[in-house]
This record gives C-alpha cells, structure tokens and sequence, in this order.
C-alpha cells in the first residue's frame, strides 16, 4: 500500500484527536505503521486544530503530513478549513459539514469537496453529538479505504466506553452510508490501495 | 522479546519511569507536559507508588527532592517556564548529590512562550539551568522508543552520579502517536542499577567523603545513617564550611565525576554517515524530519548523513572532533537560534559550520533541510 494522509481538522473541544488515533492504532495493529500528530493552539476550546495521520506498510521518519500530499481532509469548522485546505493535493477530497464550512467556488474548482452534515448526524441521528469523530471516521474510511471496515471497528470500540458501543456502532453506520451516497452522487470511487 | 506498544511521547516516558522503579512524582502540570504527570498520576497508585501536585513546580521539584532522599527513585516533568522555576532547586540537587529525574516537554520560549508549539530552546539551559558550577547530564529523545528507553538511562544514570538526569523531549515527540518497540519489562527491570549505599557501621558513615571522581553516597534517611543536607559547601559529613581546601574539592569533585566516566554517558546515533558527503547534525525531533531529507536527498544523488547526539550534555566532543576532521560541508539543523551550534562549533574547533534553525514554534518539514543544503552546498 503506498502512504495514505489524511488531515482531520476542527475546532478544540471537538474531539478530532480521536479519529486519528483509531486509524492509526488500527494500521500498527495489522502490522504497518501509523503516526498521528495534532496540532493545536493555547486556546483551551475554540482554537483551530488539526489532526494529521499517517499510514503506510514502510517506516515513517517524519510524523506530519507534509503539505500539498494530502490525500483527504475532514473539516467541522470554517476557520480550520480555511487555514488548513492548502496542504490538500489538487484534486484531493476534502469533506466539509455544510452548516459550518464555507468553501468558496474556487475551492470547489481545486478540490473535489463533499458536503456531508456530520455535526447533525451525531446529534440528531445517533442522538450523541460526541459520536462526530466516529462519524468522520467512517467518512474517512469509506472514501480512502485504508484499513478493512471490520479492524477499524474492532479498534473504535477499544477506544470508547463500552456503554456508548451502540451509539458509535449506529454513528459508523450511519458515516459510512452518507459517506456512499455522496461518493454515487458526485461519482468518486473509494481509494484503491495496492 | 521485545513490546510493542501504540503510545504518545509523554505516555511513554510516564511507563518508562513506573517500569524502572520510579515511586514518587512531584509536579505541576504545564503544556506540553501534562500527558506525563496525567498518566503517571495514574500508573504510580497501582503499584504503591505516590504522585502529589503541588502548589507550583517549585513545588513540584521539591517534593521529588524530598522523595528522592528516602531512598525510592522520583521524578518531576514540566516544560520550559517550569524548567526556569525549578532552577534553583536543580542547583541544590547537583550540590546536595541528589539523584532525580526531571523530564522536560520543549514549547517556544522564552517567557510563556507559545505553549502549544515545538521548540528545542531549552538545549542551553539543560547545561546549566542554576548558577554555580557542576556538571549537567542531559539526554534528548529523538524517537517514540527513546521517550521509553532514555527515561530508563535517566533513571540509571541519576543513582549512579547522583544528580538530576534531564530528560528533553519536545511538543513534537511528548504529542506523537504511533507505534513504538520497547524492550521487555524483565529487560527493564533486571537492568536497573540501584544507587550505592553504605553498610558499614552509622559512625563510620561519611556521605560525601568519597573518592575525587566519585559521587556521594547518601543513604536513605531515617535509617540509623544521620548526615546533614544542605545547598552550602559542605564537608564530609555534610556540614557546611569554607574551609579552603574543602570547598576546591567538592566542586572539582562535581565535574571529576562526570567527566572522568564519559564513556558510561556517551549514547549517539550515526545514521547513513559512513558513504556521506555530507553531515548534518540534529537531535530530538528535528532529526525525524532530518532523516525523510537524508533519503529524498539520496534518490537525487545527494549523499547525506546525521550524526545524532542522544546524550548531549556532556556533549560527545571527541566525536564531534573527528566528525569535523572527516568532513568538510556540515549543517547544524535546530529548533532555535543554534543553541547547539555553539557547542559544535566549540568541539570540532571549526567556525564554518552552517546552520538551519527556526523559532516559530513550527516543526522543520524534510523540504526545509533539502533547500538548505542545495542553497549552501
């Protein structure tokens, strides 16, 4: 598999760090490598974060995503996005929730933009507005096809309490299924990983 | 059998510490630290052990310099602010010969800096955090592994010259997540070396009437062993006093016994130098982005290599000798104004050495180190 990076971005108190550290646990799991590094600011909650994850079969030296080789991003706020979508390749998907990510048409041209309601979705479909970070996980996961669906789940699960398994299982569920009909929609294939 | 383990920087040098024996830990938390003290505050009670947060790293150090003369193995971490208030009582460490741990997590400084962002702007002060003089050792992880397996040496290397051991990390390693091979615990375990006591009979006991490159040997108080602490010059027994003779030894003493077992402390990486043309001289996180340029620079042609000084006070000067004898382009690439520059350029006795350095609270990106060495060499 050639190295797949992907940028998850948002604001503190999100809970982007999460995403990240499922995938890349996941990837050591099945015996490659996976280094996530987030970058945040001194603002305790409202400062711009971003999650960067790395995943490859060969040894990474340098843990950040290196600008312009990004393969995917995920952003839940517009001052993060903004700040952050230049290190997306061209052509590269970003997907962005609707209500609070505000591409100009540009970006639209650059990138290959996705608009999936992630914050409503947890909120109002799984009824847990802190399952957004396994919604964007599924997300993630569906477009880039990194790891196999059933060791990301098994992962997730490791990582969250076990009385909200239900509600993170719902929110990978419901991801995923957002995540294929937008990909039918605007017709993108998931990744394909040699 | 080695583990492996998914961890952080931070996370790792709290396991290291619990797993070499570590009891007490005394701090404040303070970004980018806090991960270490979070989770030794929750390894320590499980296996007996004790974490306290004090009122300020002040503190913080005192309490594990208080521990520490029980006889159990302590720690404090912190990050650059905390590293300039716990000064002082680094300075009593070094004079009293007590051996401590002190991890510290590198932010942008100076002052409070930028507290979220990497720097390695504590290099300079690792050497000689208080006044006075003695001899600082000082580690620096460049990896996952090494916030494991360095904090273990700390530790190893606090009882056997009784002094703090700093432990440099940077917001770079303290904050990574991935994937990193440790050595077995029983490995761990079965290579720690306690630090000496003395047996003999209490009256005989003379805690620092030791040999001139020797450490003291203090034994745990409260034992029958009765000796007195203090930050004064200090005779045998401990007991304060200007006497002439006395006072030039025990200084002399502080250095004699660090550097006169150098080899025990000398620990660097040398990464593709042995066909290089070239040598770049990095460490903590600034070599990982170091070592994707070495590579990019090789598939054009470009012969590079580090060399990676993991204990670096005291510095390896004799191998930066001959690194400066052998090559003819070198780069020096940190995270401040060149810190360690100067030290290089003190050991290979050359002044032509270039420097990439940043103080932006960015990391270097592999790009950075490329440029540079195709805009100077």
């Amino acid at each position: 598999m050639s190295r797949i990076v992907m940028r998850f971005t948002g604001v503190g108190g999100q809970g982007v760090l999460l995403a990240g550290e499922i995938f890349a646990a996941a990837k050591i799991k099945m015996g490659g490598y996976g280094v996530k590094t987030a970058t945040y600011t001194s603002q305790v909650r409202g400062g711009p974060t971003v999650v960067d994850i790395q995943l490859d079969d060969k040894e990474i030296y340098y843990p950040y995503a290196i600008d312009g080789q990004i393969d995917f991003m995920l952003s839940v706020a517009d001052k993060s996005y903004q700040l952050f979508k230049d290190g997306v390749a061209e052509g590269g998907i970003i997907v962005i929730d609707p209500n609070l990510v505000y591409p100009t048409e540009d970006d639209r041209k650059k990138w290959r933009i996705v608009e999936i309601p992630i914050i409503t979705i947890a909120k109002e479909e799984v009824g847990n507005v802190i399952t957004q970070s396994v919604v964007a996980l599924a997300i993630a996961n569906t477009f880039m096809n990194a790891i196999p669906e059933d060791v990301l789940i098994e992962t997730m699960l490791s990582k969250v309490p076990k009385k909200v398994h239900e509600a993170n299982l719902k929110a990978y569920e419901l991801g995923k299924k957002y995540a294929l009909e937008a990909m039918k929609k605007q017709g993108i294939e998931p990744r394909k990983n040699d | 059998m080695a583990r492996e383990v998914i961890s952080s920087g931070n996370d790792l040098a709290a396991q290291a510490a619990v797993d070499s024996g570590c009891m007490f830990f005394g701090g404040y938390p303070i970004t980018p630290s806090s991960e270490v003290m979070h989770t030794i505050s929750d390894l320590l009670p499980k296996v007996g052990g004790a974490c306290i947060q004090m009122e300020d790293e002040i503190g913080g150090i005192c309490a594990a310099i208080g521990a520490s003369m029980s006889g159990v193995r302590a720690m404090t971490a912190t990050s650059g602010p905390g590293m300039s208030l716990k000064a002082e009582n680094l300075g009593l460490a070094q004079m009293a010969e007590v051996p401590l741990v002190v991890v510290d997590v590198m932010r942008g400084g100076p002052s409070t800096g930028l507290p979220t962002r990497v720097s390695q702007g504590d290099v300079a002060q690792a050497k000689n955090p208080s006044h006075g003089d003695y001899k600082s050792i000082t580690v620096c992880a460049g990896n996952l592994e090494e916030c494991y397996t360095e904090t273990v040496r700390a530790f190893n290397l606090a009882d056997r010259f009784m002094q703090p051991v700093i432990v440099l990390l940077d917001e770079t390693i303290g904050h990574m997540h991935g994937k990193a091979i440790l050595p077995d615990l029983e490995e761990v375990q079965a290579g720690i070396k306690p630090r000496k006591t003395f047996d003999g009979p209490a009256e005989e006991y003379r805690p620092y009437g030791v040999a001139q490159d020797e450490p003291a040997v203090l034994n745990p108080m409260f034992k029958g062993y009765r000796y007195h602490f203090t930050g004064l010059h200090h005779d045998a027994m401990g007991f304060p006093t200007e006497e002439i003779e006395t006072c030039r030894k025990l200084i002399d003493r502080l250095f004699r016994k660090v550097d006169e077992h150098r080899d025990e402390l000398e620990y660097n990486e040398e990464y593709m130098l042995d066909d290089a043309d070239i040598l770049l001289v990095g460490y903590g996180s600034a070599s990982l982005a170091i070592k994707e340029a070495i590579h990019r620079l090789r598939e054009e042609g470009i012969k590079a290599g580090m060399f990676r000084p993991i204990t670096i006070w005291p510095s390896p000067e004799e191998r930066l000798y001959e690194l400066g004898q052998k090559f003819d382009k070198i780069l020096s690439v940190e995270l401040n104004q060149g810190q360690y520059l100067e030290e290089i350029q003190r050991a290979m006795g050359r002044k032509d050495i270039q420097k990439l350095t940043k103080t932006n609270g960015r990391p270097f990106s592999p790009q950075d180190i490329i440029d540079k060495v195709k805009e100077v060499f």
